[in-house]
């Protein structure tokens, strides 16, 4: 069995092609349908904004692949050249490496962003949901759920903000702890202005704008559900803010140090926020020193967030270290796996020994109970499952292919597993204590 | 000396959950400085199954049974907030405290002075009052640190590890507010032994001694008037947070000098060890 990957992402196409070839969640479960028609009936589909992918397990990856292929660009309509311009095709360590990389946020546009590990939780209860997934990408997605979450606490890969407005929200946590009924007040209506507020709106209680420009005052307020405050008075809007978001135009300052003094003396010692986001600044950096006055200007944030991004470098070779970790347990997984049907042909084949002596032996056991006789039935159990689990243990802890294959076919004709005939449905259930197709089965 | 190992053995795991920041490492932290509560638990209770009280007389039974109540409180704020970042700062002042204890002598009698009913209401209450504001006092100390680094425009280790200034300076609030209630009961119930003291004890050189004059006493009435004042300043003053953080650490400055200096070289009144 084989595992491939078939997609695009930020790495290999535009937006365009991103846009044209993604699918929605409501459209996954018809689109494994068509796979599933297609030949390709395990299969999970990761679609985001930054990547469509598919993952499939096969005995041809070669088809599957290609299955996959023409799936998508008939189902989406897109044009097949553009399509395999951007396209990726991986199997399985490279596969499983890479949804690994994925669920960690290594191959994120944004290095550690902390959302994808969720998505690729949603893409594959999806397809467990909708048609059921085999023991290979159970295997496979719980690994990715277990090192996407490993990363995040034991590298710090998602810590600390890499954008200005997450930085500035960052901060605000840092100084009020719970947002929900802090109040914002954002000088400006351009487009700083505009993308803070709409960050923060979502945040806290309420926002407020105060601009020169009315109208575009009113369209921002519109926009993100806030109040408008006239420009003159805009000093007072700040005696109940928490937060002051500063982004203007204007090429003096708007906030003097002597009318902020006047503001934080009149709220009694409460702490407010100041954000500058303008050049040249709007706040008199004065007003740092102002004890109640957290004020932080474009160069602050962006220095927090350089090295913010600085650190998750780092982190990423901890992240790698643990990806490679992860990628070689599940191959030894996947190995132990090609060895199933030799150990299920010589537990039959012992099983099927031990029963013939039985029965062999059954005129001499007639004197006995029928509790001995289950007696000596569990100890010529027990005695066979002793004999075989080292042999079991050993071959499954193989880690070369080769000699896996070697052992395997050493064993299939010492004990002539191949002349045994069928293998009974009893026998392949002992050997193999978990069903391969179960929705949503652990491996 | 086990007992300070274990709170020892905490702080390690502590430091190391605040340096990595790993779950399953805070979950163990916690557990261990669980483990240490527990054994000190029994300790105390075993001596005051002996005694018929705690062990609170003399300065190594008051010193441990102080370490206990801090322990207690610290991992009451730990199991409410689901914080730890401040485990770091406290644990080793359990550590400490408690090797100090190792050093004295546990109480193996009940002096006749602890007899009446509001001496141990006094003592238990000052007791859990000091370790409210020793807490409150390390909390003080991690709002200024933490203040500091946003001031200065340079988040690093403790804007990454500790909480918001917004929940420090409620913890540290609700740590005063407690402690300067206990510290109020603890001192009226001093008074009300004091009344008594005067027919019951008139032969103890010690209780004429018990004045406003006696440094233990002037100590105790000023942290009491520095934490009432903090309390009222915060609620009906401009009293910014970090000014009332810094309140809490010269709050708890007064208490260690009562505790240990003044209570042995200099108090007249209360040289009961």
């Amino acid at each position: 069995m084989h595992l491939v990957l078939v997609g695009i992402s930020h790495h290999t196409a535009p937006l365009a092609l991103r846009e044209r070839i993604g699918i929605s969640r409501s459209m996954v479960p018809a689109v494994l349908d068509r796979l599933a028609g297609e030949g390709c009936d395990d299969a999970v589909l990761l679609s985001t904004c930054n990547r469509t992918e598919v993952y499939a397990s096969t005995t041809d990856a070669r088809r599957t692949g290609e299955c996959v292929v023409q799936c998508l660009t008939e189902y989406r309509g897109v044009d097949r050249q553009s399509l395999d311009a951007a396209l990726y095709v991986r199997t399985d360590a490279d596969a499983a490496r890479h949804l690994f990389r994925v669920a960690a946020g290594l191959d994120s546009l944004v290095v550690g962003e902390p959302e994808i590990l969720g998505q690729v939780k949603d893409a594959y209860k999806t397809a467990s949901d909708a048609r059921g997934t085999g023991a290979l990408i159970n295997r496979l997605f719980h690994g990715a759920f277990a090192i996407g979450k490993r990363v995040r606490s034991e590298t710090g890969l998602a810590e600390g903000a890499v954008s200005l407005s997450y930085a500035a929200l960052t901060l605000a946590r840092k100084i009020f702890g719970d947002l929900s009924t802090r109040h914002v007040v954002v000088f400006g209506a351009g487009e700083m202005a505009r993308l803070c507020a709409i960050h923060f709106h979502g945040h806290v209680a309420s926002t407020t704008i105060a601009t020169r420009r009315t109208d575009r005052g009113d369209a921002l307020a519109v926009e993100i559900g806030g109040g408008v405050t006239p420009w003159a008075s805009r000093m007072d809007a700040l005696l109940d803010a928490d937060i002051l978001v500063s982004a203007t135009g204007a090429t003096d300052v708007v906030v003097e140090l002597a009318a902020m003094r006047r503001v934080l003396s009149a709220r009694r010692g409460r702490p407010m926020f100041v954000i500058d986001l303008a050049v040249p600044r709007d706040v008199d950096p004065e007003v740092a020193k102002l004890e109640e006055a957290f004020l932080y200007n474009i160069d602050d944030l962006r220095g927090i967030v350089d090295e913010n991004l600085a650190k998750r470098q780092d982190a990423v070779t901890r992240a790698e270290a643990l990806v490679n970790d992860e990628v070689a347990a599940w191959l030894a997984w996947l190995r132990a796996r090609a060895v199933v049907p030799t150990v299920v042909a010589l537990r039959s084949r012992f099983e099927r020994v031990r029963q013939a002596e039985l029965d062999r032996l059954t005129p001499k056991l007639t004197g006995l109970g029928p509790e001995a006789r289950a007696r000596v039935d569990e100890i010529t159990r027990l005695m066979v499952e002793k004999l075989l689990l080292t042999p079991t243990e050993q071959l499954k802890a193989i880690d070369d292919r080769e000699t896996m294959a070697s052992c395997s076919a050493a064993l299939r004709r010492l004990f002539a597993l191949d002349d045994d005939g069928p293998v009974s449905p009893t026998d392949a259930a002992a050997a193999t204590p978990k069903p391969p197709r179960t929705p949503g089965e652990e491996s | 000396m086990p007992l300070a190992l274990l709170y020892l053995l905490a702080f390690s795991a502590y430091v190391w959950h605040f340096a990595t920041r790993h779950p399953l490492i805070g979950r163990a932290a916690t557990a261990t400085l669980l483990g240490a509560v527990l054994v000190h638990t029994f300790q105390l209770g075993m001596y005051t199954m002996e005694l018929g009280l705690p062990p609170m007389a003399g300065s190594a039974g008051a010193i441990s049974t102080f370490v206990w109540m801090l322990a207690v409180a610290y991992l009451s704020i730990e199991v409410t907030t689901e914080e730890r970042a401040i485990g770091v700062f406290v644990t080793p002042l359990l550590a400490v405290l408690q090797a100090l204890v190792s050093r004295g002598t546990m109480p193996t009698d009940i002096p006749a002075y602890f007899a009446g009913p509001f001496v141990a209401l006094h003592v238990g209450a000052l007791l859990f009052a000091y370790a409210s504001f020793a807490l409150a006092c390390v909390i003080g100390i991690t709002y200024m640190l933490l203040f500091r680094e946003l001031k200065t425009r340079t988040p690093g280790v403790f804007f990454q590890r500790l909480p918001s200034l917004q929940v420090l300076d409620q913890m540290n609030m609700r740590a005063v507010t407690i402690g300067w209630v206990l510290l109020t009961i603890g001192l009226a119930g001093g008074a009300l032994w004091l009344r008594d003291a005067g027919v019951q004890s008139a032969n103890d050189p010690r209780v004429p001694m018990m004045t406003a004059t006696d440094p233990k006493i002037l100590l105790a009435a000023l942290t009491w008037a520095i934490y009432g004042l903090q309390l009222a300043f915060r609620r009906w003053a401009s009293l910014t947070p970090r000014r009332a953080a810094w309140l809490s650490t010269l709050g708890f400055i007064v208490v260690l000098l009562n505790f240990l200096p003044v209570a042995y070289f200099f108090a007249r009144s209360h040289n009961f060890a």
